[in-house]
């Protein structure tokens, strides 16, 4: 490709496109992100890649789509991700033009997508197409639902359980894929609400300085007091709404905003003595204009950098309380809850530790990769080589 | 100096307030209490108590009362000193947190020290030798520590070393030995030893990456320091420089990162106590949240807070008291 001169094409390049220049050159996080990107379309997919039902069944002069029929709303929901990341990917320079707003509003349509305030109970469906006879039946790949018990209990990985099964003989290889879903989507959504209460409270507080600040500085210091666990088991534990996955996410977001509201307070109380919001002012911009359209677009790049980090400590807060039986209860898949069960038959189902373990560690790996990539983008300076 | 910690001291007691506050009204808020648990629900069957005894209880333990009067009473007794007493097997709070606490602190400090040791020593090796092999192996390698969850690595950990399947070098959960209380103290204390191995590697690694990123950073920083370049200049010797010159300054900001890492080390402390069964403050947690222990519970939240806040108060006089710079104000 010809570029032109570095130092001519600094001015004339946006902000986020300037930094998307810089985190594509860095192969860790691009191939982080390619890992993301490949864990959500799993995650979407995983109905139709791990079920008990048939994709397409043929019988009785119908043709069915039982596994459309059986899938659950949350199921649903979780396919909007694909629309909503290719509707980003697509339009990414009309959605990056306003960085702030829009970073705002996806983050709100991500909570949108997620909120349910029902309890799940997953339902054990006993039909199964497995051994219903059919003209034609197209099976997904793992022909087995998460929630299904068998009676191959403690089966070791082989052709017809990839990666084995567990004490009631659920298939791990589709509550791996199933799990995926509440991980990733706890992730994400916890950090979104992260996102939208630290940025509010750190602008509300670095924009307009006085009270306000002082009132949110007292805050953020009273609830980083808390070691990092303990305000979130004692909100999960005594709450006993432990089966839904809303309240978890709810929890975890709503008790690590302090250190992103900390960052964004800096940011605008450094950004706000520069000219040009004061330019803006002058203009006869309201603060709301001056907030969202001049100073959140530049104090992006470390929002960002933080969130992503952000991402991958929920997910490890999400699985460390499955893991220790406050987060999704069984039988709703999630990799913390597989583990588990792994510690209880640990001398001999080794391969109850390995899969869950390894995607934890796979996708906190891809997400911190993904995280150093855009701080070294955001700030060169900082940069390892 | 003095004005500035006593103002730093009287500032401790809103926030205490604000947290113990937050807390109480989550106790309050939830459904259910520990009267209710305690008689086994009432309703449908179990040990269930006679309406008279529940109401009885639920006075007793002032569990009526509107939550402003409750936790006004709560405040009224812990400026005496005094925590309550357990809803469940009425000892004084003060008594089961202080059997607890010691092994909580010396899980999280041993843990602190030993990821110091290890971290420091990482974090210069990786800014001396910057960009190179052993920099980006060391970064790498932390880096993936770092993405292990600590149970996992606990898990895996106990599986190789410690479960007897493939060596069975140390005990795979526990504080002591069922004989312990035979022991003579230098037994006790290596059998002690000996059960704190594993918990303290599991709970060191997750702090590691943060602190030799830090120290890595820090060093970097010092490094590129005039004085640095100056001292190179005049011909001294590139240890002397990195050790003296260097390593000394950069060493001010890593050892008050103590006080983040601190409550950090806490609240990784509730997983690995859960985990190995010990006996510390994470377990005693984990039983009153069960039993809805509204003293136990408001105990252990204002001891983790004061432990916090006092470690951050530390760690803000450290950083003046190592670096003649800074003054107060």
């Amino acid at each position: 490709m010809n570029t032109p001169d570095e130092s001519h094409e600094i001015y004339h390049e946006a902000y986020v496109a300037r930094i998307w220049r810089h985190f594509c050159r860095d192969k860790f996080a691009r191939n982080g992100l390619h890992v993301i990107i490949g864990l959500f379309i799993l995650a979407a997919l995983a109905p139709f890649l791990a079920n008990s039902h048939a994709l397409i069944r043929v019988a009785d002069r119908h043709v069915t789509f039982p596994v459309l029929a059986s899938m659950q709303d949350i199921e649903w929901r979780f396919l909007f991700y694909v629309p909503l990341g290719m509707l980003v990917y697509f339009f990414r320079r009309r959605f990056f033009a306003k960085t702030g707003l829009h970073v705002l509003l996806l983050m709100g349509v991500v909570i949108l997508i997620e909120i349910d305030l029902k309890i799940a109970h997953p339902i054990n469906d006993p039909t199964n197409d497995r051994d219903r006879p059919a003209l034609f039946k197209l099976m997904p790949p793992i022909p087995w639902s998460p929630i299904e018990s068998t009676p191959d209990q403690f089966s070791p990985p082989s052709l017809k359980h990839l990666c084995g099964t567990d004490s009631t003989g659920r298939d791990i290889a589709a509550r791996m894929l199933h799990g995926a879903r509440t991980s990733l989507s706890i992730g994400f959504v916890a950090q979104s609400i992260t996102l939208l209460i630290g940025v509010t409270l750190g602008g509300l507080a670095g924009y307009y300085r006085g009270w306000i600040d002082i009132g949110v500085c007292r805050f953020i210091e009273i609830m980083d007091c808390f070691p990092p666990l303990l305000l979130i088991l004692v909100a999960i534990s005594l709450f006993d709404s432990q089966n839904n996955m809303f309240y978890i996410m709810a929890v975890i977001g709503l008790t690590s905003w302090t250190g992103l509201a900390r960052l964004v307070r800096g940011e605008f109380l450094r950004l706000g003595a520069q000219p040009f919001p004061q330019a803006a002012r002058a203009l006869g911009a309201s603060d709301f204009r001056i907030i969202v359209n001049h100073l959140l677009p530049n104090a992006l790049g470390p929002i960002l950098v933080s969130a992503t980090f952000g991402v991958a400590s929920a997910i490890l807060i999400e699985s460390s309380l499955s893991f220790l039986g406050f987060g999704m209860q069984a039988p709703t898949p999630s990799w913390g809850d597989i583990l588990s069960d792994a510690r209880r038959y640990i001398d001999f189902a080794w391969w109850l530790g390995l899969f869950p373990g390894l995607a934890i560690l796979t996708t906190i790996m891809a997400y911190n990769f993904v995280g150093e990539g855009l701080r070294d983008a955001v700030d060169p300076r900082l940069k390892v080589k | 100096m003095t004005t500035y910690i006593t103002r730093r001291i009287l500032l401790i007691f809103p926030t205490l307030f604000g947290i113990t506050l937050l807390t109480f009204l989550l106790i309050r808020l939830a459904p259910g209490n520990a009267a209710l648990l305690k008689g086994g629900m009432g309703e449908n069957g179990g040990r269930a108590m006679t309406a008279e005894v529940r109401d009885q209880m639920i006075k007793l333990y002032g569990l009526d009362k509107p939550w402003y009067v409750a936790y006004g009473d709560w405040v009224g007794r812990s400026l005496r000193l005094d925590l309550g007493n357990s809803i469940v097997d009425h000892r004084p709070v003060v008594e089961k947190i202080g059997e607890r606490l010691p092994l909580t602190i010396t899980l999280a400090g041993s843990a602190l020290l030993l990821s110091y040791f290890i971290a420091i020593p990482l974090g210069v090796v990786a800014a001396i030798r910057r960009g190179k092999f052993e920099d980006r192996t060391i970064s790498f390698v932390v880096f993936v520590l770092y993405s292990i969850p600590s149970f996992a690595a606990a898990l895996l950990l106990i599986l190789v070393v410690a479960g007897g399947d493939y060596l069975n070098l140390l005990p795979m959960y526990g504080a002591s030995s069922v004989n312990a209380p035979d022991m003579g103290p230098f037994a006790w204390g290596w059998d002690r030893f000996v059960h704190l191995i594993l918990p303290v590697v599991c709970l060191t690694y997750g702090s590691l990456a943060s602190i030799s990123r830090y120290s890595r950073v820090s060093m970097l920083e010092a490094l590129g320091q005039d004085y640095v370049r100056t001292a190179r200049a005049k011909g001294l010797p590139r240890r002397l420089v990195v050790f003296r010159h260097a390593l000394r300054n950069a060493l001010i900001p890593i050892i008050t990162i103590f006080a983040l890492e601190l409550p950090v080390l806490i609240g990784g402390a509730i997983i690995i106590e859960e985990i190995f069964t010990l006996p510390g403050m994470g377990q005693l947690m984990f039983q009153s949240l069960d039993t809805k222990d509204e003293p136990v519970i408001m105990g252990i939240t204002l001891i983790a807070a004061v432990v916090t806040l006092l470690s951050y108060l530390t760690a803000d006089i450290l950083y003046v008291v190592v670096d003649p710079r800074i003054t107060f104000e």
